[in-house]
């Protein structure tokens, strides 16, 4: 991939702008509650900085990663810190730590993706599909670098679109990551008007 | 135990040491493959971060990235310090499969980490280097701290810490 324009990366910032807060909206709705939600950072880096970007290495997290299919290869991953998953879980009258517990998370990504891609196809026109979401707690850089692997042959950079989602009142916050490979993100910002 | 300076080898990075009191850590390695390099005689020690098999049509970027570059690349800089190919071991940790996520180019049908760590095993056999240990597969997250003096850990996550090549850890 290479560099964006700051116009560019304006462009992607708002889409996820638009889309996290479809995916905040959504949130609530299933929990009863507010959600607040972060401005969303749009950066390009290299492959080696791309984990730091999102969070502590060693930091023991929740990942549901949801791959996209149709008009362009992508995924989407969440992160929760594991008690944060837990509190998620426990607002749904889940208990933590067991298959439903993951169930349950996998079934929230698959949520706020539905909602978040809506929104980017209904903005881009792109006609995009969920694939069934994997769940899996591990160290964040392990769960990040394993699903940037999967895009990265063509390019040394990634593309990282975080917003980041709370629930008022609780410890409760989760990132949302869109991580398209890069013939994805031409083709977006092609739809949008803003190509190189 | 001295404190220890720890040298973060990231993704598709290499670093090499010679200095008593580094470690070189890759934290998190999940389909990666921390690849390391030891000599545990004149303690010299590289690691690489290698995130993909091998670079298809010129594949630019860092030479740690894939494995067909990074171990000739890792071969280079070790020897730099003072060390001969023949005196070299390699342990292996990482390769595992966190997810089923497509992708990856040709032969994607194949994980990912899987295929990594057969193509740093046959490019180490490419280049006589024998395999002395391997924490390798299964699903969960490893991390890799290398000493010089040519101790190599590997730690699983929610796991504890394993030795698995013994030596000194400095």
């Amino acid at each position: 991939m290479t560099a964006l324009s700051s116009l560019q990366l304006d462009a992607l910032r708002e889409l996820a702008n638009i889309g996290s807060g479809t995916a905040g909206t959504a949130l609530s709705q299933l929990l009863g509650r507010s959600v607040d939600i972060s401005v969303p950072n749009a950066v390009v880096l290299p492959l080696a900085e791309a984990v730091e970007a999102v969070g502590p290495a060693e930091q023991e997290v929740t990942g549901v990663a949801i791959p996209l299919a149709g008009d362009m290869d992508a995924v989407v991953l969440l992160v929760f810190p594991v008690d944060d998953g837990g509190t998620l879980c426990g607002m749904l009258g889940v208990e933590a730590g067991t298959e439903d517990a993951i169930s349950a998370l996998g079934e929230i990504g698959n949520i706020l993706a539905a909602s978040y891609i809506g929104s980017l196809g209904a903005m881009t026109g792109l006609d995009l599909d969920l694939t069934p979401p994997q769940t899996v707690t591990d160290m964040l850089a392990a769960i990040v670098a394993s699903v940037l692997a999967t895009r990265a042959a063509g390019t040394d950079t990634a593309l990282i679109l975080d917003s980041e989602l709370r629930v008022e009142g609780e410890e409760c916050s989760l990132s949302f990551l869109l991580l398209p490979e890069p013939g994805g993100v031409r083709e977006i910002l092609a739809r949008m008007g803003v190509e190189a | 135990m001295t404190p220890v300076d720890e040298i973060a080898v990231r993704m598709g990075e290499i670093a090499v040491s010679s200095a008593p009191g580094e470690v070189l850590l890759s934290i998190g390695l999940g389909s990666c493959i921390g690849l390391a390099l030891v000599d545990q005689r004149r303690g010299i020690a590289g690691l690489a971060h290698v995130m993909l098999p091998e670079a298809i049509g010129g594949g630019g970027g860092p030479a740690g990235k894939f494995a067909d570059r990074a171990v000739p690349e890792l071969v280079a800089r070790t020897s730099a310090l003072g060390t001969s190919r023949t005196a070299l071991r390699a342990v292996l940790v990482g390769g595992a499969q966190m997810f089923t996520l497509g992708g990856g180019g040709a032969g994607s049908a194949l994980d990912i980490g899987v295929r990594n760590e057969f193509a740093v095993r046959s490019a180490l056999s490419a280049a006589r280097i024998p395999v002395a240990a391997s924490a390798t597969g299964g699903d969960r997250g490893r991390t890799i701290r290398v000493f010089p003096g040519g101790a190599v850990l590997s730690k699983e996550a929610g796991g504890a810490e394993i030795e698995l090549m013994p030596g000194v850890r400095a």
